[in-house]
Protein backbone atom coordinates (compact mmCIF):
# COMPACT_ATOMS: atom_id res chain seq x y z
CA UNK A 1 0.00 0.00 0.00
CA UNK A 2 0.93 3.64 0.28
CA UNK A 3 4.35 3.93 2.02
CA UNK A 4 3.34 7.06 3.68
CA UNK A 5 2.07 7.54 6.83
CA UNK A 6 -1.97 6.87 7.25
CA UNK A 7 -3.78 9.60 6.37
CA UNK A 8 -3.43 11.37 9.62
CA UNK A 9 0.03 13.23 8.42
CA UNK A 10 -1.01 15.13 5.60
CA UNK A 11 1.96 15.37 3.35
CA UNK A 12 3.68 18.78 2.68
CA UNK A 13 2.55 20.76 -0.35
CA UNK A 14 -0.78 20.53 -1.96
CA UNK A 15 -2.79 17.98 0.14
CA UNK A 16 -5.66 15.72 -1.88
CA UNK A 17 -8.72 16.87 -2.99
CA UNK A 18 -11.75 14.61 -1.70
CA UNK A 19 -12.51 12.45 -3.85
CA UNK A 20 -16.41 12.62 -3.02
CA UNK A 21 -17.21 16.35 -3.19
CA UNK A 22 -18.14 18.79 -5.57
CA UNK A 23 -18.11 16.92 -9.11
CA UNK A 24 -16.93 14.13 -6.97
CA UNK A 25 -20.69 13.83 -5.16
CA UNK A 26 -21.85 13.36 -8.67
CA UNK A 27 -19.93 10.70 -9.79
CA UNK A 28 -20.25 8.58 -6.31
CA UNK A 29 -24.14 9.26 -7.11
CA UNK A 30 -23.85 7.71 -10.51
CA UNK A 31 -21.70 4.82 -8.97
CA UNK A 32 -23.75 4.16 -6.26
CA UNK A 33 -26.69 3.59 -8.44
CA UNK A 34 -24.72 1.84 -10.81
CA UNK A 35 -24.09 -0.73 -8.31
CA UNK A 36 -27.68 -1.13 -6.54
CA UNK A 37 -28.17 -1.91 -10.75
CA UNK A 38 -25.31 -4.42 -10.70
CA UNK A 39 -26.39 -5.87 -7.22
CA UNK A 40 -30.23 -6.69 -8.46
CA UNK A 41 -29.11 -8.09 -11.73
CA UNK A 42 -26.91 -10.36 -9.90
CA UNK A 43 -28.38 -11.35 -7.41
CA UNK A 44 -31.47 -11.91 -9.33
CA UNK A 45 -29.50 -14.29 -12.10
CA UNK A 46 -27.96 -16.15 -8.88
CA UNK A 47 -31.15 -16.55 -7.81
CA UNK A 48 -33.55 -17.87 -10.56
CA UNK A 49 -31.04 -19.21 -12.95
CA UNK A 50 -27.63 -19.37 -12.18
CA UNK A 51 -26.72 -22.96 -13.81
CA UNK A 52 -28.15 -21.38 -17.45
CA UNK A 53 -25.05 -19.35 -17.94
CA UNK A 54 -22.05 -19.66 -14.73
CA UNK A 55 -19.66 -17.12 -16.32
CA UNK A 56 -21.99 -14.75 -17.23
CA UNK A 57 -23.38 -14.99 -13.94
CA UNK A 58 -20.41 -14.68 -12.07
CA UNK A 59 -18.96 -11.88 -14.06
CA UNK A 60 -22.22 -9.86 -12.97
CA UNK A 61 -21.34 -10.99 -9.53
CA UNK A 62 -18.14 -9.88 -9.47
CA UNK A 63 -19.09 -6.50 -11.17
CA UNK A 64 -21.39 -5.89 -9.22
CA UNK A 65 -19.07 -6.05 -5.81
CA UNK A 66 -16.30 -4.01 -7.49
CA UNK A 67 -18.98 -1.56 -8.38
CA UNK A 68 -19.70 -2.00 -4.80
CA UNK A 69 -15.98 -1.33 -3.66
CA UNK A 70 -15.28 1.75 -5.96
CA UNK A 71 -18.60 3.22 -4.83
CA UNK A 72 -17.17 3.04 -0.96
CA UNK A 73 -13.68 4.22 -1.83
CA UNK A 74 -14.64 6.84 -4.04
CA UNK A 75 -16.78 8.27 -1.23
CA UNK A 76 -14.28 7.82 1.34
CA UNK A 77 -11.44 8.81 -0.21
CA UNK A 78 -8.56 8.87 2.37
CA UNK A 79 -4.81 7.95 1.27
CA UNK A 80 -5.65 4.34 1.34
CA UNK A 81 -9.31 4.56 -0.35
CA UNK A 82 -8.00 6.67 -3.16
CA UNK A 83 -5.42 3.43 -3.77
CA UNK A 84 -8.44 1.22 -3.88
CA UNK A 85 -10.32 3.44 -5.75
CA UNK A 86 -7.73 3.53 -8.56
CA UNK A 87 -7.47 -0.20 -8.44
CA UNK A 88 -11.42 -0.95 -8.61
CA UNK A 89 -11.99 2.09 -11.18
CA UNK A 90 -9.51 0.77 -13.35
CA UNK A 91 -10.74 -2.67 -13.27
CA UNK A 92 -13.84 -2.08 -14.55
CA UNK A 93 -12.37 0.27 -17.24
CA UNK A 94 -10.33 -2.95 -18.37
CA UNK A 95 -13.54 -5.21 -17.54
CA UNK A 96 -16.07 -2.87 -19.95
CA UNK A 97 -13.63 -3.35 -22.71
CA UNK A 98 -12.23 -6.26 -22.61
CA UNK A 99 -15.69 -8.31 -21.80
CA UNK A 100 -17.12 -5.58 -24.27
CA UNK A 101 -14.65 -6.65 -27.19
CA UNK A 102 -15.23 -10.30 -26.42
CA UNK A 103 -18.98 -9.83 -26.48
CA UNK A 104 -18.60 -7.98 -30.01
CA UNK A 105 -16.14 -10.35 -31.54
CA UNK A 106 -18.15 -13.68 -30.65
CA UNK A 107 -21.42 -12.81 -28.98
CA UNK A 108 -22.07 -15.89 -27.09
CA UNK A 109 -18.99 -16.05 -25.86
CA UNK A 110 -20.32 -15.59 -22.14
CA UNK A 111 -23.59 -17.84 -23.02
CA UNK A 112 -25.35 -14.69 -21.62
CA UNK A 113 -25.18 -10.89 -21.38
CA UNK A 114 -23.80 -9.20 -18.57
CA UNK A 115 -23.28 -5.71 -17.83
CA UNK A 116 -20.45 -5.27 -19.65
CA UNK A 117 -21.39 -6.65 -22.61
CA UNK A 118 -21.74 -4.79 -26.05
CA UNK A 119 -19.45 -2.38 -24.08
CA UNK A 120 -22.29 -1.58 -21.47
CA UNK A 121 -25.25 -0.79 -24.11
CA UNK A 122 -27.97 -2.29 -21.88
CA UNK A 123 -26.93 0.05 -19.50
CA UNK A 124 -26.87 3.20 -21.37
CA UNK A 125 -23.08 2.83 -22.25
CA UNK A 126 -22.90 4.27 -18.41
CA UNK A 127 -20.36 1.40 -17.36
CA UNK A 128 -17.95 2.51 -20.52
CA UNK A 129 -17.91 5.87 -19.64
CA UNK A 130 -17.97 6.08 -15.62
CA UNK A 131 -14.57 4.31 -15.19
CA UNK A 132 -12.45 6.64 -17.36
CA UNK A 133 -14.12 9.57 -16.02
CA UNK A 134 -13.92 8.00 -12.26
CA UNK A 135 -9.37 7.74 -13.50
CA UNK A 136 -9.74 11.42 -14.81
CA UNK A 137 -11.17 12.34 -11.53
CA UNK A 138 -8.79 10.53 -8.96
CA UNK A 139 -5.77 12.23 -11.51
CA UNK A 140 -7.73 15.73 -11.16
CA UNK A 141 -7.66 15.60 -7.13
CA UNK A 142 -4.71 13.65 -6.51
CA UNK A 143 -2.27 14.75 -3.91
CA UNK A 144 0.46 16.43 -5.32
CA UNK A 145 3.41 18.72 -3.89
CA UNK A 146 6.44 18.60 -2.45
CA UNK A 147 7.57 15.35 -0.45
CA UNK A 148 4.36 13.99 -1.00
CA UNK A 149 3.64 10.59 -1.24
CA UNK A 150 1.67 10.94 -4.57
CA UNK A 151 -0.73 7.94 -5.96
CA UNK A 152 0.88 4.48 -5.43
CA UNK A 153 -0.27 2.95 -8.58
CA UNK A 154 1.47 3.10 -11.60
CA UNK A 155 -1.31 3.90 -13.79
CA UNK A 156 -0.61 7.85 -12.61
CA UNK A 157 2.93 8.59 -12.44
CA UNK A 158 3.14 12.24 -11.05
CA UNK A 159 5.71 14.12 -12.27
CA UNK A 160 7.85 15.75 -9.76
CA UNK A 161 6.49 19.48 -9.32
CA UNK A 162 8.57 22.12 -8.64
CA UNK A 163 9.24 22.75 -4.76
CA UNK A 164 6.56 24.47 -3.61
CA UNK A 165 6.15 26.74 -0.49
CA UNK A 166 4.95 24.14 2.39
CA UNK A 167 2.49 26.62 3.16
CA UNK A 168 -1.27 25.36 2.37
CA UNK A 169 -2.61 26.47 -0.84
CA UNK A 170 -4.63 29.21 -0.21
CA UNK A 171 -7.42 28.72 -3.33
CA UNK A 172 -7.90 25.28 -2.16
CA UNK A 173 -11.31 24.77 -0.82
CA UNK B 1 -49.59 -1.75 -11.64
CA UNK B 2 -52.25 1.16 -13.05
CA UNK B 3 -51.97 3.57 -15.64
CA UNK B 4 -52.73 6.93 -13.91
CA UNK B 5 -50.43 6.33 -10.76
CA UNK B 6 -47.67 5.66 -13.36
CA UNK B 7 -47.96 8.70 -14.75
CA UNK B 8 -48.50 10.55 -11.42
CA UNK B 9 -45.27 8.83 -10.24
CA UNK B 10 -43.79 10.26 -13.70
CA UNK B 11 -44.44 13.55 -13.34
CA UNK B 12 -43.32 14.10 -9.73
CA UNK B 13 -40.11 12.77 -10.49
CA UNK B 14 -40.03 15.08 -13.68
CA UNK B 15 -40.74 17.80 -11.54
CA UNK B 16 -38.58 17.07 -8.77
CA UNK B 17 -35.62 16.39 -11.40
CA UNK B 18 -36.83 19.85 -12.58
CA UNK B 19 -36.66 21.63 -9.38
CA UNK B 20 -33.34 20.10 -8.96
CA UNK B 21 -31.78 21.08 -12.34
CA UNK B 22 -33.21 25.19 -12.07
CA UNK B 23 -31.33 25.33 -8.67
CA UNK B 24 -28.91 23.84 -10.58
CA UNK B 25 -28.69 26.50 -12.87
CA UNK B 26 -28.81 29.21 -10.17
CA UNK B 27 -25.95 27.63 -8.43
CA UNK B 28 -27.39 26.52 -5.56
CA UNK B 29 -27.29 23.56 -3.20
CA UNK B 30 -30.56 21.34 -2.15
CA UNK B 31 -32.60 22.90 0.42
CA UNK B 32 -34.70 21.22 2.55
CA UNK B 33 -38.05 21.96 1.07
CA UNK B 34 -36.81 19.51 -1.57
CA UNK B 35 -36.51 17.15 0.54
CA UNK B 36 -39.47 16.88 1.65
CA UNK B 37 -40.46 16.73 -2.58
CA UNK B 38 -38.44 13.85 -2.39
CA UNK B 39 -40.26 12.40 0.37
CA UNK B 40 -43.25 13.10 -1.93
CA UNK B 41 -42.01 11.28 -4.89
CA UNK B 42 -40.99 8.17 -2.46
CA UNK B 43 -44.41 7.94 -1.21
CA UNK B 44 -45.99 8.03 -4.28
CA UNK B 45 -43.80 4.72 -5.10
CA UNK B 46 -44.87 2.92 -1.96
CA UNK B 47 -48.30 3.77 -2.58
CA UNK B 48 -47.60 2.06 -6.11
CA UNK B 49 -46.01 -0.79 -5.06
CA UNK B 50 -48.51 -1.38 -2.37
CA UNK B 51 -51.11 -0.78 -4.99
CA UNK B 52 -49.15 -3.75 -7.29
CA UNK B 53 -48.84 -6.14 -4.66
CA UNK B 54 -52.85 -5.95 -4.02
CA UNK B 55 -53.49 -6.49 -7.54
CA UNK B 56 -50.76 -9.48 -8.02
CA UNK B 57 -51.94 -11.20 -4.36
CA UNK B 58 -56.05 -10.44 -5.78
CA UNK B 59 -55.89 -10.97 -9.63
CA UNK B 60 -53.38 -13.53 -10.53
CA UNK B 61 -51.56 -10.93 -12.62
CA UNK B 62 -48.62 -13.25 -14.16
CA UNK B 63 -45.35 -11.29 -13.60
CA UNK B 64 -41.58 -12.20 -13.18
CA UNK B 65 -42.03 -11.37 -8.98
CA UNK B 66 -38.48 -11.05 -8.29
CA UNK B 67 -37.02 -9.25 -11.22
CA UNK B 68 -40.11 -6.59 -9.91
CA UNK B 69 -39.71 -6.96 -6.50
CA UNK B 70 -35.78 -6.25 -7.31
CA UNK B 71 -36.85 -3.15 -9.17
CA UNK B 72 -39.05 -1.63 -6.91
CA UNK B 73 -36.96 -2.61 -3.63
CA UNK B 74 -34.05 -0.35 -5.93
CA UNK B 75 -36.63 2.47 -6.85
CA UNK B 76 -37.20 2.82 -3.25
CA UNK B 77 -33.82 2.86 -1.92
CA UNK B 78 -32.49 5.54 -4.36
CA UNK B 79 -33.90 8.03 -3.53
CA UNK B 80 -33.53 8.48 0.33
CA UNK B 81 -30.09 7.73 0.16
CA UNK B 82 -29.17 10.16 -2.74
CA UNK B 83 -31.14 12.72 -1.23
CA UNK B 84 -28.78 12.69 2.75
CA UNK B 85 -25.72 11.90 -0.06
CA UNK B 86 -26.92 15.22 -1.53
CA UNK B 87 -27.39 17.33 1.38
CA UNK B 88 -24.50 16.87 3.19
CA UNK B 89 -23.25 18.60 0.34
CA UNK B 90 -23.40 22.53 0.10
CA UNK B 91 -22.33 23.46 -3.79
CA UNK B 92 -24.54 22.92 -6.88
CA UNK B 93 -23.65 19.31 -7.37
CA UNK B 94 -25.77 18.58 -4.66
CA UNK B 95 -28.58 19.80 -6.96
CA UNK B 96 -26.89 17.83 -8.92
CA UNK B 97 -27.10 14.17 -7.58
CA UNK B 98 -30.79 15.25 -6.37
CA UNK B 99 -31.85 15.35 -10.18
CA UNK B 100 -30.22 12.71 -11.58
CA UNK B 101 -32.11 10.64 -8.31
CA UNK B 102 -35.27 11.73 -9.08
CA UNK B 103 -34.37 10.83 -13.03
CA UNK B 104 -33.09 7.25 -12.17
CA UNK B 105 -36.74 6.74 -10.20
CA UNK B 106 -38.42 7.64 -13.01
CA UNK B 107 -37.07 5.82 -15.02
CA UNK B 108 -37.21 2.74 -12.56
CA UNK B 109 -40.79 3.04 -12.33
CA UNK B 110 -41.26 3.07 -16.36
CA UNK B 111 -39.28 -0.04 -16.23
CA UNK B 112 -41.33 -1.58 -13.35
CA UNK B 113 -44.59 -0.65 -15.91
CA UNK B 114 -42.60 -2.73 -19.00
CA UNK B 115 -42.14 -5.57 -16.67
CA UNK B 116 -45.59 -5.40 -15.44
CA UNK B 117 -46.90 -5.51 -18.92
CA UNK B 118 -44.47 -8.07 -20.65
CA UNK B 119 -44.81 -11.01 -18.19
Amino acid sequence: MSPAAPGTAPAPGRPARRTGSGFGRLLVTVYGILAFAAIGRSSYELATKFSEAPVAYSLSTLSAVVYVVATVALAKGGPRWRVVAWVTVGFEAVGVLAVGAASVVSPDVFGETTVWSGFGQGYGYVPLVLPFVGLWWLWRTRPRGAGSDDDATPTAPTAPEPTEPVAPDPEVR
Amino acid sequence: MVLPLLIVVLLACAALAGWALWFVVRDRAVILRQLIGAAVVEALVVVQAVVAGVLMATRDHPVDGPLFWGYVATALVVLPVAAIWAFAERTKWSSVVLAVAALTVGFLDWRLWQIWGAA
